[in-house]
Parts: structure tokens; C-alpha cells; sequence
């Protein structure tokens, strides 16, 4: 714990693709819009490249919740967001037989420019784990 | 190669503890205004492998990149994370700083907590401090795995090879032998020019479309850099972007350029076959030895081998030499850097019945007017057909172009065209002005839905046929014009009928001499070049580029563009820029020899492989992993092999491998991990 | 003034939009080092000021950047922006291009884009960035995502207060600039002015630009754009959601009387974009499409248009010939319905489009160099085989300064542009720094295999 930190909050971390979803979240910062400082961004050339445990992994080690930011259909690398989009299916599945709740984990779009939708996906994420349980699965 | 992405080399960077140098920029206040930077330094101290934790009031300054360059100079530090705004603004800046310093530059880990932490946490300063923390905590991580890397080079055959000698592949062979690469033209006819040599005059110039092919042969003449192949096809195609190795079967012409124009002139005579000629749209007849034009290039002719009956009477004609009536196709290798595919557009044919078309010999494409025009074509341009003077023509827009599903049948192609043709509207515009020029007492009648003028000075086309009295009747695209017999006897033998949009939907009955059907640009059948190099196609089914806006000219193949109407309707204009835009991205392709790939690839670990397939499954749209067998102590094994070529750095490939052997370089999932770790720990 | 000492580059890039852009980053990837000089404080043109983009609708930005950055980061691009060029002279057969360096008022290397200066600042002034429709103050950076990220003082709107200077951490501002001549040698020179849009006072009958509800195209591509001018589509004169929203086409095209005989060729299609957006913005809202006749030729674009037809936005073949106002300021427009009975009718909307026509932005006339074609656009003295070949001996001309054109077009006019000037560098004795085979792997290619194959 930081010294001085107050309540423990759920902690996303955001995969944010190189190509769009990350520089859509800087621009949410140009324009001075604020999120939960729990959001944590992490820039990524393709989430295609994580396999299902690395997901299953990061809830273990206690991150609540998992926003995948890609850049849709308007992906640079051929064949990378269906494969993406059917993996995180797989991740939803093991997720159920692990007894978790499954909105943890969300796929969405987000480009250079989308900051309301950046907005509200991770306000919505925000709340969500307050309400599902406002405690990681397995706190370290 | 000439460098490589090294997973294992320099180890003795490895073998001691890696000693962090950590800088935090304050951005003037940016940053340091919201996040309390003395709190993110003690706390980046503390962390593992951090040898120095400094700060800076603006660390894209001289004397914030100082700081970073003395430490690394001094060996305080060889490896470097910043904290600072985001990496799109400054990442680059930095780099080439370590770079200056004498350090690889990917021994470097840029930290965002401008955009991604003061910026968008202004009303939660210690939340902010927070986040800096665990971010620069992240970056830590993940440059303890950081390791040098380098660009990959890839061999590059500085050499084209242009698909089709039409304009846009004649305009795009030439641009790149004025840029000092050799290229090769395969063109399928036994001849150059495409479908430009079939053109009167073209808009908006009016030159004469013989004249401006004259002039791009002519520059295409003076480039010692191009052999050019007639009759030559693609029939196998191997190999990767900076060395594709072509299979290419060419067929022989059957006339060499001994013969005189006396002697090719009797051969031809001699020939008893008669064929509808290509060239004036079956307007004409032409022999199995033949020459499409007068302008022809090469001037020589050739045998048609489909319909020649091998009978020898061309070759008695002319004296026994000059012709070889021997067809077997020669095969020949071709080693290229990249390939400009200019395979051209078919015409729209019309169904028999159509617009009357076939049914009625007075129905003709614009096509077919064109050559009617053409004081060298098959009437020496005249309009007349059986005999009566031509007093109106109709002109009938955009057939087989903006078709719609359930409102038009498909094709002889069995497909609905939905997209315009762009030329058509300006072409016709143009033919019916030149209708008017040789007969000034024709009345001419558009029949259009949008008249489509767009291109530099075709509006003028408009404005003049409206000003000389051509008739414009706007039709719906669900009420088009029908094409009658004239009942009438002794009159024009045709009657259009048309519900006019502009005259309170009044339904017209034009008598009309002459039908011309403005017929639009089909894409032609390329399924083998398609197959062979693994292109994709549009829903129209032509040649598909990657990106409309920023890679225009590009294939999905690497090193395969594309110019011209293979990719989509345009005119000459737009297919000699097209050409050229293809020319110059193959130019500066293969610029220096070889091609600069940034290190980001999927490399293998060969201890942890043990050849199950998964990633070669998974790289499907890249294709760029492959199994090799290696034989080692009389074992044989399969491992997994990355063609960095063809990598594009996805990761497809690691999520798909269970054995975690394999990775890409400067983006490990190990690393990932790190960062995950550092994200959730608590920092005190 | 004082003159700098002459800087030489192979090619010179006059204008940053995207076919500036695409021109120099291929002839830089040749090995050929390029100025590009930009007259705005940042590049990008008018492209990285639209919202998104006809057939596709991807985002404006997303594609615009990357072209942006590419040219930023590239070792052999030099960017030099607010600055015009005022001559282009040719000695001993190279071409020497006078520029202009505006004063930004603000020290660029010291200047970190930090923004505390326009925090600081008191004055708020109309943004052109946003068609004016949102403010700015003073001294500010272009807008978000501007090459470089470096303030600029708008001396014009400026009360001398102070406050910047006192702002500034690195001590960057400077009222004292002047501007400053530069001299560049150039063996190329590449024009790629772009264009302006038609003014929307052009047309007295259209309201000479004074109805409150009457926007421009641009305009309207601002409200679109995610992080526009007031985050979301409202009318600027009450600040109400447009329930009921025309465009007039051919707004200064294709008329001779009033504007332009040429067709503008970019409007049919971004106002059937702008008609989509706005539809899904304000799904309520009725669209209406005022059109002579509707030109949709590019790849895409007839389906596009199709699609727009089919989600109910209305396409009226009619002319406006004029545009007045009622009390509460709705647009009115007179109308003739050229289908049917050509009937004129009045209808009134809540807000109009004007579909402005593309003007020249340049003319190279005033820089010594040839006059342009009667269309005021560059000419082309080969319009059909090198349309990109200008009457001077090499310079070429790239996108929309040689006539109106749309992204796509431009980037391969720009392509082209850049072969021309590649081919005219060659044959000048130049090729790019290592473009030559010199450091080629040539001679070893049979010993080595296809690609990095790692293992």
C-alpha cells in the first residue's frame, strides 16, 4: 500500500492497441477529461498476441477488471481482430468455470479520436467492479 | 542478412544486473502540477535495478536529454526508462538521444503519465501520483527484459516486373527505369498499348489517343532498363517481396521483323481466316495473321495461334521466310524485387436484347462508336449504318454501371455492377460532340440519370452540349429507356421511349437512327494471377487495395501493387498517376538493395519447439512461418521457422504456440507479465 | 529582416496536407532529403480537420496522423511550418525558393508545447481550426494533434499582458520575432498548395454568409468531428438540435455567375457523408439533399450513395436560388424541384449546408513561377500521360493544387509527383544518400536466403 493511499479501488488494466485505442486515450487526456485513476493503459501492437492463460493469469494476481481496446475491424494486422474477438469468447468460457464474473473482461473498439466512448467504457468498468465485488478475486 | 533481431547475442550485457536510469519530466506543470514528482522519484529509487531516479523541469530539452545521455555515457546506467508525455510525441526524440549516446535505442522504455495520468486525473493528485508510480513501475519491468535490437534486412532484387503493357503498366515501366531499376513488361497480346489505341480522341484535350501513345512509347524507348515480353503470362509465381521468382510462359509471335512491308502485306492477303477483330469491337474482320492497327507496337504482326489453321499459305506468301509456324511456348525465369500488376478492365458486354443490343444492328456501345469515329477504323468514320443518313442518336448512360440488386439482372457475367464508371459520362459527352462536328444536322439525345462531369475541365463537355442544343432526358434508374422497333415505316428504324424526370416525368418517343449504349468498365478475369499470388479482390472483383487513403497503390502482398483500371474505373489521366504512384513505392522499396524491416518480428526458440504446427496454423493471413527438418545426431526433427519478410509483428502466433517458444522481439509476453506484476504491487 | 544562409536540399515540398505529406515521405524513402514548407503553424492541411471520411467512414484523424508522424519522425524530412514562400527563383539549374518565416512569437526550441502559456492566457478569439464556431486564445497550439507541438502567438488578438511570458517554464515567448528570410536551394520543387473552400459570403443570394444557420461544409465537419468545437450537433444560432437539416450542392460550383464553372468533384460526396453522420447523430432529424446532379464516381461511392438513399436521407433534384430567413432564424430556402412540375417552393429548415466549391490556395504566379490554367488551379502541361508536369522545368504539382480531388486521388497524385521529381532528380545527377546500390547486398543474393529467417 502507498503510503497515505486510501481505500483500496479495483484496478483495470486497459490493452490498448499502438494504433488506435492508444492514442485515443491520449487524446482523452489532451482534451483534459478525467477517469478513475485506476485505470492502468497498457500499449500493445496486437492484444491478438495474449493467450488465454495471460488473461486468467492477470485476475489471479489480482487485477479486477480487463479492458481490451483494439481498433476493431480497421485493424492493421490482417486476420488479428477475429482472432481476438474469439479468443476473448474462450477467455469468457474458462472465466464461467473459474466462477468469474465474466463483464471483468471486455473487448471493445476504440479509435485515435473516440473519447467518449473511451469515457464510458471505462466508467462503466469503474462501476461495474464496485457493484460485482469490490475486491480482486484473489487479493495478493 | 545484414543484421538481425538478436534474442541471445550480446550476453555480456545479461550476465551483470541491468542498472536502470529512471527520468521524470515535470512538463513545465504539466505533470508535476497534478502529480507529486518528489514522491514518484523516491519511490522509482527504490525499485530493483534502478541505479539513478532523476527528474527534469522539461526532459525533451537539451538539458533533459543531457542528463540521460551523461548517465549512459558514464555507465552510471544501460538502460533507460522515461516518464514523460506520451511516447507519440517525444519516444523518437529519446531514442535518437541513446542512440547519440552510443546505446542501442531499444534499451529504452518510455512511461506516459502526461496524457495517461496528469492530464486526465487533474481532481485526484495523489491518485494521479499513484498511477505515475505504478506506470513508471511498469516500464521498469519491462525494460529489465529490454535487450538491443536491431533492424532486420532483407535482400532485395532491385528489379520489376510490370503485368501489362497498357498505359498505366507502359507509364509505370518507364517511370521506374528513369529511376534506375530494370523492369521487365509481361504483356498478354502479341502487342503494347491496351486499350488506348482503340480510342478516337480522348477528353479533355482532344488529342488523338495514337498521338499520346507514340509519346509514352517513345519514352518507354528511351529506357535502356526494359525488356519487354508480348504474349507473356505469369504461370507460376514463388518467393516473397524483395525476391519473388516468376515462372513466365511466352508465347511465340510467328513473325519475326524480316519480312517487308511488302511481304507481310502478301502473307496477310494470303490468310483465309477471318475473325471479328478485338480491336474494333467485332466491327470488323481481321486474319489469323494480323496486326490489330496501323500503330501497332511492336510494328510487327503476329499469328493468332486460337484460330490459325496452320494451312502455310502465309508463309509460301511471303517467300517461305519470315514466318514460323511453330507454337510451342518457351518458359522463362524471372528473378524481381516486386511486382506492378497493370492487367487493365474489360467493357461491359450487354446481354443480346439489352437495350435492343444485337437485336437491332443500329444498337452499339460507345465503344463501337468510337471506332465508327475513327478515321483509321473500319468505315473511315463514317456513322452510316445500312445506308441511311444518321439524323438522331440516342445515347443511352450508364449501362451495366449503378445497377441495382432486384432491379437489374445479372450479367453474362451472372453479377450486378452497383459501382459508376466514372469515364463513361465524359466519353460520351465527347462522341456526341464529335457526332455533331461531322454531322452538324444530327440531333443528339443523352439519356442519363447524373451527369457525371467531375474531372478537371469536363464540365466545359456539359456546358458546350447543352449550349449546342444535345437534348438531355433524365431517367430513373427504375424506369429505364426502352429500345423499340419504329413501327413507323420509312422512318429511323429505332424508337426510344423514356420518362423524362426534367419534363414532369412525360414519357418521350424518340425516333433514332443510331443507339449507343455508354457501357461501363468491368474488372477482368485475373482468378489466375489472383491465385498465384494470394491477392484479395473487392466485392466488385477488382484488384483490392490495402488502405483507399493511405496505401492506395499496395496489395496485401508485400511487395505487389497495383496501377491502373485493374483496381478500379479510371481514365488515362488517373491510370498514368496510378502507374506512377505504383512505380515510385516499388522504387523506393527496393531504393538501397536490400529492405529495412523494424526489429518488432515473431522469432522461435528452437529448445522449447517441438514442431506441433500451431503458429504455422495461426499465421494463415501472413504465411509467414514455416516448418524446417533438422537433423542432429542422426535424429531428424521439425522446428518452426519466421520468414521476417513476411512477418508483419501481429503475435498471432505467440498466443497460439503452447509451449511458449515463441515471441516477438522489443514486445515479449514475459515482459507483459512484468508489467502486469509491477501494476498490482504495492509500492511503500 | 536578415537573410540565413542558404540551405540545400533535393526536393522541396511546398504545402504540408496529405499530398505534401505522401510526396515527400516517398521521396525521402528513396534517400532524397526534402524540405516541406507549410504556411499554417502545423501540418496536416485540411484533411486532419474532417471527421471522417467518404466511402468508408473511418476516422479522419486515425488516418491522417500516422502520414503526419511519419513525416515528423522521418531522418530525411525537414519541416518548416508557418512559413510562406514568397519567390522561386532557377540559378544554374537549380531552383532557389525565398521563404518567409512568419514570427510565431514564441521560440521554437525552447517551447516544449507544455499549453500553460494558453491556460494563462485572457483572451478568447474565434478558432479557424474550428470554422469558427469554437474559441481560442491568443497564443495557443493549433489544436490537438498538431505537428509541432509548439505554441503560437496571434499578435492580432493579443493585449500584450503578459501573462504568457510569465507562464512560459522555459522562457519561449518572444515578442520581439520578426519575421525572417531564408533561402533554400532546391533541385525539385514539389506544389502541393491544396485548396481553400469557396467563402460562404460568396453569394448574396445565399445570405453573404451573415444567416446564422446557414453553415459551411467545414463547419459541419467540425460539429461532426468526436472532439468538436461543441461536442455534439447544434444549431450555432439558438444552440437547439436540428430537427430538420438541407444541404445545397454545387454551393459557388458549376456557376459561372457566381462562382466557379467547374465541378467541384469532393462535394456530393462529403455532404451525403455529413447527411449520414448527422443522421446518426440526430436520428430524428429529417435530411434533405439538394442536388442538379449527383456525381458518386470514385471507388465505393455509387454504393455509398445508394446506401444513403436507402436509410431515408431525401435527394431532391432541384436548384436553391436563394436563402433567406424567418423570425426565428431557420433557413429558408426558394427552391425550384426540377422533377415533377419544376415547381419553386419556399421550405424552411432548422439548418442549411452550403456544399462550397474548392478554390486554388496558391498561385505560383505570384512566386515568379508559370501562371496557373485558366481554372486557377497549377497547370499541367501533360494532362494526360504526366499530369503532374508543370510548365516548369522541375516542378511538379501534387493533389488538389491541380484541381479539386479527394483524398484517395491525392495521395496518388502525390505519388506520382514524387516519381516525376524522382526521375528529374536522376536525371540530374542525384540519387538519394544510400539509395544507390552502393551499400546493396547485390552480389552476395545467391548465397543468401529470402528473408530473416530466425530461428
Amino acid at each position: 500500500m502507498l503510503p497515505g493511499s486510501r481505500e483500496k479501488v479495483p484496478r483495470i488494466l486497459i490493452l490498448a492497441t499502438e494504433a488506435c485505442a492508444y492514442p485515443g486515450a491520449d487524446h482523452v487526456g489532451q482534451i483534459h477529461a478525467e477517469y478513475p485513476t485506476n485505470a492502468y493503459i497498457v500499449r500493445v501492437p496486437a492484444p491478438v498476441i495474449f493467450p488465454e492463460s495471460f488473461y486468467l493469469r492477470c485476475f489471479e494476481k489480482g487485477i479486477a477488471g480487463i479492458l481490451v481496446m483494439s481498433c476493431g475491424h480497421e485493424c492493421p494486422y490482417p486476420g488479428a481482430y477475429d482472432a481476438l474477438a474469439a479468443r476473448i469468447g474462450r477467455v469468457h468460457q474458462r472465466m464461467i468455470e473459474r466462477k468469474l464474473d465474466t463483464s471483468r473482461l471486455r473487448l471493445c473498439a476504440i479509435c485515435t479520436v473516440c473519447s467518449k466512448a473511451f469515457l464510458k467504457e471505462v466508467q462503466q468498468m469503474h462501476e461495474k467492479l464496485l457493484q460485482v465485488d469490490a475486491e480482486p478475486q484473489h487479493a495478493p | 542478412m545484414i543484421g538481425q533481431s538478436s534474442a541471445s547475442a550480446n550476453s555480456g550485457e545479461k550476465k551483470q544486473a541491468p542498472r536502470i536510469g529512471v527520468y521524470i519530466c515535470r512538463c513545465g506543470g504539466n505533470i508535476s502540477d497534478v502529480v507529486d514528482i518528489e514522491r514518484v522519484v523516491q519511490a522509482a529509487s527504490q525499485i530493483a535495478d534502478v541505479a539513478v531516479a532523476r527528474q527534469a523541469p522539461a526532459m525533451c530539452s537539451q538539458a533533459g536529454q543531457d542528463l540521460v545521455t551523461e548517465d549512459l555515457r558514464n555507465q552510471t546506467v544501460d538502460r533507460v526508462v522515461i516518464a514523460a508525455c506520451t511516447p507519440s510525441l517525444h519516444e523518437h526524440t529519446f531514442r535518437e538521444a541513446i542512440a547519440r549516446a552510443g546505446r542501442n535505442r531499444y534499451l529504452y522504455e518510455h512511461v506516459n503519465i502526461r496524457e495517461q495520468a496528469s492530464w486526465c486525473s487533474k481532481s485526484d493528485p495523489q491518485g494521479a501520483t499513484e498511477k505515475a508510480i505504478r506506470l513508471v513501475a511498469a516500464g521498469v519491468a519491462k525494460a529489465r527484459f529490454a535487450e538491443p535490437l536491431s533492424p532486420i534486412a532483407v535482400n532485395a532484387r532491385r528489379h520489376v516486373t510490370v503485368v501489362g503493357g497498357g498505359i498505366s503498366g507502359l507509364r509505370a515501366a518507364c517511370d521506374l527505369a528513369r529511376a534506375g531499376l530494370p523492369v521487365a513488361i509481361l504483356e498478354k497480346s502479341p502487342f503494347l498499348g491496351g486499350r488506348l489505341v482503340q480510342w478516337d480522341r480522348v477528353y479533355p484535350t482532344e488529342q488523338a489517343a495514337s498521338d499520346l501513345l507514340r509519346e509514352l512509347l517513345n519514352e518507354v524507348a528511351e529506357q535502356p532498363g526494359i525488356t519487354v515480353y508480348t504474349r507473356a503470362e505469369i504461370v507460376e509465381a514463388r518467393g516473397c517481396v524483395g525476391d519473388f521468382q516468376l515462372t513466365v510462359k511466352r508465347q511465340p509471335r510467328g513473325v519475326d521483323d524480316t519480312l517487308s512491308p511488302e511481304e507481310l502485306g502478301a502473307a496477310i492477303d494470303a490468310c483465309l481466316v477471318r475473325v471479328p477483330s478485338e480491336h474494333d469491337f467485332g466491327l470488323s474482320q481481321r486474319k489469323a495473321i494480323y496486326r490489330p492497327c496501323r500503330d501497332s507496337y511492336p510494328n510487327a504482326a503476329a499469328i493468332d495461334w486460337e484460330h490459325c489453321t496452320r494451312c502455310g499459305d502465309c508463309l509460301k506468301a511471303a517467300g517461305g521466310k519470315g514466318i514460323c509456324l511453330d507454337d510451342s511456348p518457351e518458359l522463362i525465369s524471372i528473378l524481381t524485387g516486386a511486382i506492378v500488376l497493370a492487367t487493365g478492365y474489360d467493357l461491359y458486354q450487354p446481354k443480346p436484347g439489352e437495350f435492343g443490343f444485337i437485336d437491332y444492328p443500329q444498337v452499339i456501345t460507345l465503344a463501337q462508336l468510337e471506332r465508327l469515329l475513327d478515321p483509321d477504323g473500319p468505315t473511315g468514320g463514317s456513322l452510316a449504318r445500312g445506308g441511311r443518313p444518321i439524323q438522331n442518336v440516342c445515347l443511352i448512360h450508364c449501362v451495366g454501371s449503378r445497377q441495382i440488386e432486384g432491379l437489374h439482372e445479372p450479367g453474362l457475367d451472372g453479377k450486378i455492377h452497383e459501382y459508376c464508371s466514372r469515364v463513361c459520362c465524359t466519353a460520351t459527352l465527347r462522341a456526341a460532340a464529335e457526332v455533331r462536328r461531322g454531322l452538324p444536322a444530327t440531333n443528339v439525345f443523352e439519356l442519363y440519370q447524373d451527369i457525371r462531369t467531375y474531372g478537371r475541365n469536363h464540365e466545359q463537355y456539359y456546358e458546350d452540349a447543352m449550349r449546342a442544343g444535345v437534348i438531355f432526358l433524365c431517367y430513373a434508374a427504375d424506369q429505364p429507356p426502352l429500345v423499340l422497333k419504329n413501327p413507323a415505316s420509312g422512318g429511323a428504324p429505332l424508337s426510344v421511349v423514356v420518362k423524362d424526370r426534367l419534363t414532369f416525368g412525360e414519357e418521350l418517343e424518340i425516333p433514332a437512327d443510331l443507339v449507343v449504349l455508354a457501357t461501363g468498365m468491368v474488372p477482368r478475369n485475373l482468378d489466375p494471377i489472383i491465385d498465384r499470388l494470394k491477392l484479395s479482390r473487392s466485392a466488385e472483383g477488382f484488384l483490392q487495395e490495402v488502405h483507399p487513403k493511405l496505401r492506395p497503390v499496395e496489395l496485401a502482398v508485400s511487395g505487389v501493387f497495383v496501377a491502373g483500371t485493374s483496381q478500379a474505373p479510371m481514365d488515362l489521366a488517373e491510370s498514368c498517376s496510378s502507374g506512377s504512384a505504383a512505380a515510385v513505392k516499388a522504387a523506393a522499396l527496393l531504393s538501397r538493395g536490400h529492405i529495412e524491416l523494424d526489429p518488432f518480428r515473431a522469432r522461435v526458440d528452437r529448445d522449447r519447439c517441438r514442431g506441433e504446427g500451431k503458429c504455422v496454423e495461426a499465421c494463415e493471413h501472413q504465411k509467414a512461418i514455416t516448418f524446417v527438418e533438422t537433423a542432429s545426431h542422426g535424429e531428424t526433427s521439425r522446428c518452426a521457422q519466421v520468414n521476417s519478410a513476411l512477418c508483419n509483428g501481429c503475435g498471432i502466433c505467440v498466443a497460439a504456440c503452447p509451449h511458449q517458444a515463441i515471441d516477438i522481439a522489443g514486445w515479449q509476453l514475459a515482459q507483459f507479465d512484468a508489467i502486469v506484476d509491477a501494476l498490482v504491487a504495492d509500492y511503500s | 529582416m536578415m537573410n540565413s544562409v542558404a540551405t540545400e536540399v533535393d526536393a522541396l515540398v511546398i504545402g504540408g496536407g496529405i499530398a505534401g505529406l505522401q510526396a515527400a515521405i516517398d521521396l525521402a524513402n528513396q534517400g532524397f532529403e526534402v524540405l516541406i514548407v507549410e504556411k499554417e503553424p502545423s501540418i496536416g492541411g485540411k484533411m486532419i480537420g474532417l471527421s471522417k471520411v467518404f466511402p468508408t467512414l473511418d476516422c479522419c484523424s486515425c488516418i491522417c496522423t500516422p502520414r503526419m508522424a511519419e513525416a515528423e519522425h522521418h531522418p530525411r524530412i525537414s519541416i518548416i511550418t508557418y512559413t510562406d514562400v514568397r519567390r522561386v527563383d532557377r540559378e544554374n539549374g537549380s531552383l532557389l525558393a525565398t521563404l518567409i518565416r512568419k514570427p510565431r512569437y514564441v521560440d521554437a526550441d525552447r517551447c516544449t508545447g507544455c499549453r500553460l502559456c494558453e491556460y494563462a492566457c485572457n483572451m478568447l478569439v474565434p478558432h479557424e481550426f474550428e470554422g469558427g464556431l469554437g474559441a481560442r486564445k491568443a497564443i495557443y497550439v493549433p489544436f490537438a494533434n498538431a505537428v509541432p507541438q509548439l505554441a503560437v502567438l496571434d499578435l492580432d488578438s493579443c493585449m500584450l499582458c503578459g501573462n504568457c511570458q510569465r507562464a512560459c517554464p522555459t522562457g519561449a515567448i518572444d515578442f520581439l520575432q520578426e519575421p525572417r528570410e531564408l533561402v533554400v536551394r532546391a533541385a525539385t520543387v514539389i506544389i502541393a498548395t491544396g485548396y481553400e473552400m469557396i467563402p460562404a459570403g460568396f453569394k448574396t443570394e445565399f445570405g453573404g454568409g451573415e444567416l446564422k444557420n446557414v453553415l459551411t461544409a467545414l463547419q459541419v465537419e467540425r460539429l461532426l468531428a468526436p472532439h468538436g468545437p461543441y461536442g455534439r450537433v447544434l444549431r450555432p444560432s439558438d444552440g437547439k438540435e436540428p430537427e430538420s437539416i438541407a444541404f445545397v450542392q454545387c454551393a459557388g460550383s458549376r456557376d459561372r455567375s457566381a462562382g466557379v464553372p467547374y465541378c467541384s468533384r469532393v462535394c456530393c460526396m462529403y455532404a451525403i457523408k455529413q447527411a449520414m453522420l448527422l443522421s446518426g447523430a440526430l436520428p430524428l432529424a429529417d435530411l434533405t439533399i439538394y442536388y442538379m446532379d449527383i456525381r458518386a464516381f470514385g471507388k465505393g461511392f455509387e454504393q455509398f450513395y445508394q446506401n444513403a438513399k436507402a436509410m431515408g436521407i431525401e435527394f431532391v433534384k432541384a436548384k436553391v436560388a436563394r436563402i433567406t430567413e424567418d423570425q426565428d432564424q431557420n433557413p429558408v430556402l426558394r427552391v425550384e424541384i426540377v422533377e415533377e412540375d419544376g415547381r419553386v417552393e419556399e421550405r424552411t429548415h432548422d439548418m442549411a449546408v452550403l456544399s462550397l466549391g474548392l478554390l486554388p490556395a496558391w498561385n505560383p504566379a505570384e512566386a515568379g513561377l508559370a501562371a496557373p490554367a485558366a481554372d486557377g488551379f497549377v497547370c499541367s502541361i501533360q494532362p494526360h500521360l504526366a499530369p503532374s508536369r508543370t510548365p516548369d522545368e522541375g516542378v511538379f504539382v501534387a493533389g488538389a493544387a491541380a484541381g479539386p480531388k479527394d483524398i484517395p486521388d491525392s495521395v496518388v497524385e502525390a505519388g506520382a509527383a514524387a516519381m516525376e521529381a524522382t526521375a528529374y532528380l536522376r536525371g540530374h545527377g542525384r540519387s538519394g544518400k544510400s539509395a544507390d546500390p552502393d551499400d546493396s547486398i547485390e552480389d552476395e543474393q545467391d548465397t543468401l536466403a529470402t528473408g530473416d529467417v530466425s530461428a
